[in-house]
């Protein structure tokens, strides 16, 4: 018995005065699925544009999808979401629809609501060269879309969008381009090349993923040459650039005075795959610099990435090889985020949009085919 | 008239570098296949069935730096259980001769499939220089020594060995093939074809367009029975957008039991985002590719025939050994280096060819274009 006695009084003695431990990390859970909505596998779901209470699903050659969520009059919910349109815009300059992306442009000055912005993704050697036009549907009957002006850069094609709704201007990743801005006030209507009011290649190798304005600042993610800060006005470089050498970068999203952007790795880069999310500081002027990263490893790339509307989460989606689907991670301290949720999606998702339905947090992942679908996940349990 | 044929290839092949680096070497169990050459008819009605046993001897691929397809990059992916199922009639004068077939097998368009020529390593130019495994339904016409072929069938190649051909969409692709044999053992072809969304079934892929161009010969050198082909063939995708080109020269001969032969070639293929070393995604999600890279290859090997050539059953021991180099083709971010240690690799390949009646039929070629001949330097 003695030796027992000892011990026990040994481990009382270093709860009580040995030094303090970091608090074990919280526990990892699976967020829920609220539903999933099956696609047509031609090719698939790319990406969803959540607001208001209806999604926007970009189903390449099944053209745009539009759901009711809640906000669309007929009784959807993101349990149950209910089809309000199918449209398949006209090929373009592409031999197919090939939609990517899309965008409900809320403009500011008038309310309207009539646009929506579609990218299409066409043929390209990634690095060199891209295709597909940007297209403008109006939906103002959200059931019956129609297709009303489009812009085309030849010998190039369009990614990601931001839109800048105050001063009405579309920012597009413009892949071999760099970043386009575009007037889009007024009425759209045919051709908008002349509508065209700034372009930026940042270095002559750039092939840019995605766009996005915070803060009145505009940064941009750039495949070869990393996480910049353009002059929203001219696109002209304001600071960063050529900060990620060693993978490839992927998306990119900005809250406060953090960024964070991914790696894609569909080719390796120096040996690895995409398999980081950069943390940025942003400086007071904007300028981004390193701050951390998150390394995990069996993941090939980090498609997608938001910050949730209250800053408290960040969410992105996964490809391959085996630890590839969403990841939730909490960003009380958004320089150290802490993984808070994964689910593990096989076929991987290719992208993942935030968005909110009365007042619960929803993800909505697009999974990848065979059998593509938009998945919904609730996640309200780490929202609170 | 009944001809079975059949062949299996027990080999250890060894290659450097792999997908990732270093060096790996594997036994597989390859080309295990079982067939039936039915004529009737004096001639004119024909039969060919052909069972591939790839899908269980060969689920990882067979390993070959340069080969890709189907999925498969730098391994040969299997070929579907049945591999050729076609009944071909004709008809044919002195002069002239007609022919039509259906089934399951190869499109009139092309050289011959690799599986019926000299080395055991497949080209890496096979799904640019030919299109098999479809649902065709073909028609041919014959003056004097000019064949033109005409074909319909579906686009999609197979997803996997126990793949059919997707029959929704029979007629999507077409392709047309002329043939010049002005003498005995000489022949040259011109082919054309559209094939439609080949790397996606339901068809929502990109559309190829497709050239081949050839000259064959068999006959002699000096005394001693030979084979030689050369051949172009090239690809486009997207409307041009991709562009893939093959030159591929091959030889073999005859010295006694010894059949020493000789392959050179230099083919682009796409380089696809890769899911693992070895395999690319499928299904696909988008259109880009990452590069273009060219593969110029130098292979040798020998066979020698322990049966002696008169006997239609063969045991073969070879070895076959290939050189290379591998360079990036135009813009794009792949990078040789990123996935090879270094552009020189080679492989080598030691195994024993045991078969029969292999060496009658001349694989994509019917009907008029079919011969009853034994080819003196084909696989026996």
């Amino acid at each position: 018995m003695r030796p027992v006695v000892f011990l026990a009084v040994l481990l009382a003695a270093c709860d009580s005065e040995g030094p303090i431990s970091p608090p074990p990390p919280p526990p990892v859970t699976e967020p829920p699925l609220a539903s999933q909505v099956d696609v047509p596998p031609d090719y698939g779901l790319h990406d969803t544009f959540v607001r208001d209470g209806v999604a926007f699903l970009s189903v390449w050659n099944t053209g745009i999808t539009i759901l009711d969520l809640g906000g669309g009059g007929r009784g959807g919910t993101p349990q149950e979401p209910a089809v309000l349109a199918t449209f398949r815009p006209n090929n373009g300059s592409l031999a197919a629809p090939a939609i990517h992306n899309s965008w409900w442009f809320h403009n500011a000055s008038n309310g309207s609501r009539r646009y929506l912005f579609v990218g299409q993704e066409g043929p390209g050697i990634v690095g060199s060269t891209s295709g597909g036009d940007i297209k403008v549907l109006d939906v103002s009957d959200l059931t019956a879309p129609t297709e009303v002006a489009f812009f085309r850069i030849p010998g190039a094609g369009t990614h990601n969008f931001w839109v800048d709704e105050v001063r009405q201007v579309l920012y597009a990743a413009y892949y071999n381009v760099g970043v386009v801005a575009i007037d889009v006030s007024g009425a759209l209507a045919g051709d908008l090349a002349a509508r065209e009011i700034a372009r930026v290649r940042m270095t002559p190798a750039s092939y840019t993923w995605g766009v996005m304005l915070a803060n009145n600042r505009l940064y941009a993610s750039d495949m070869t040459s990393g996480f910049w800060q353009l002059d929203p006005g001219s696109l002209q470089p304001l600071g960063g650039g050529n900060n990620v050498t060693e993978r490839y970068g992927s998306d990119l999203w900005v809250r406060g005075n953090v960024g964070y952007s991914g790696t894609w790795g569909g080719s390796p880069r120096n040996g690895l795959r995409g398999n980081a999310v950069k943390i940025w500081h942003l400086s007071t002027s904007g300028a981004p610099a390193i701050a951390d990263s998150i390394v995990i490893e069996g993941i090939n790339t980090i498609s997608d990435l938001e910050v949730s509307d209250n800053g408290r989460l960040l969410v992105f989606s996964v490809e391959g090889p085996t630890d590839a689907g969403l990841y939730v991670y909490d960003l009380t301290d958004p320089i150290k985020p802490v993984r808070v949720g994964y689910v593990n999606v096989v076929q991987g998702l290719h992208t993942v949009s935030l968005g909110r339905v009365g007042v619960k947090l929803y993800a909505f992942a697009a999974r990848n085919p065979a059998s593509p679908a938009l998945l919904i996940y609730d996640l309200s349990e780490y929202d609170r | 008239m009944i001809r079975p044929r059949g062949q299996i290839i027990p080999l250890v092949v060894s290659a450097d570098p792999i997908p990732g680096g270093g060096q790996l070497t594997e036994a597989r169990v390859v080309q295990p296949v079982l067939g039936l050459d039915v004529s009737a008819l004096s001639g004119r009605l024909w039969f060919h069935a052909m069972l591939n046993g790839e899908g269980l001897t060969l689920d990882s691929g067979e390993l070959a730096p340069g080969i890709w397809g189907e999925g498969f990059i730098d391994r040969r992916h299997p070929h579907t259980y049945v591999h050729e199922l076609m009944l071909v009639g004709r008809l044919a004068g002195s002069r002239w001769g007609v022919g039509a077939g259906a089934g399951k097998g190869f499109v009139p368009f092309g050289t011959d499939d690799p599986m019926s020529r000299p080395p055991v390593r497949y080209p890496v130019n096979h799904h640019l220089a030919q299109i098999l495994e479809r649902a065709v339904v073909l028609g041919q016409a014959r003056y004097r020594w000019i064949t033109i072929e005409g074909s319909l069938f579906n686009g999609d190649e197979p997803e996997s060995p126990s793949s059919s051909p997707n029959l929704d969409r029979f007629g999507d692709s077409w392709s047309i093939r002329g043939t010049v044999q002005p003498a005995t053992g000489l022949e040259l072809q011109l082919s054309r074809a559209k094939v439609r969304s080949p790397e996606h079934r339901g068809g929502a892929g990109l559309d190829q367009f497709k050239w081949s161009a050839s000259v064959r010969g068999e006959g002699s050198l000096g005394s001693r029975p030979a084979y030689g082909l050369l051949e172009w063939a090239r690809t486009d995708e997207a409307s041009g957008a991709f562009r893939f080109e093959s030159w591929l020269g091959e030889g073999a001969i005859v010295l006694g039991r010894a059949r020493p032969y000789l392959r050179l070639e230099r083919t682009q293929r796409p380089e696809e985002e890769r899911i693992s070393a070895f395999r690319s995604r499928r299904p696909h999600l988008e259109d880009a590719i990452l590069g273009i890279s060219r593969w110029t290859t130098f292979t040798g090997g020998v066979v020698v025939e322990l049966l002696g050539g008169a006997s239609r059953y063969s045991i073969a021991p070879l070895l076959e050994g290939t050189i290379g180099r591998i360079t990036k083709s135009g813009e794009g971010l792949f990078q040789v280096v990123d996935w090879y240690s270094r552009p020189e690799f080679w492989s080598l390949t030691l195994g024993v060819r045991a078969s029969v009646g292999m060496r009658a039929h001349r694989m994509g070629r019917y009907g008029l274009l079919e011969s009853t001949l034994r080819h003196p330097v084909g696989h026996e």
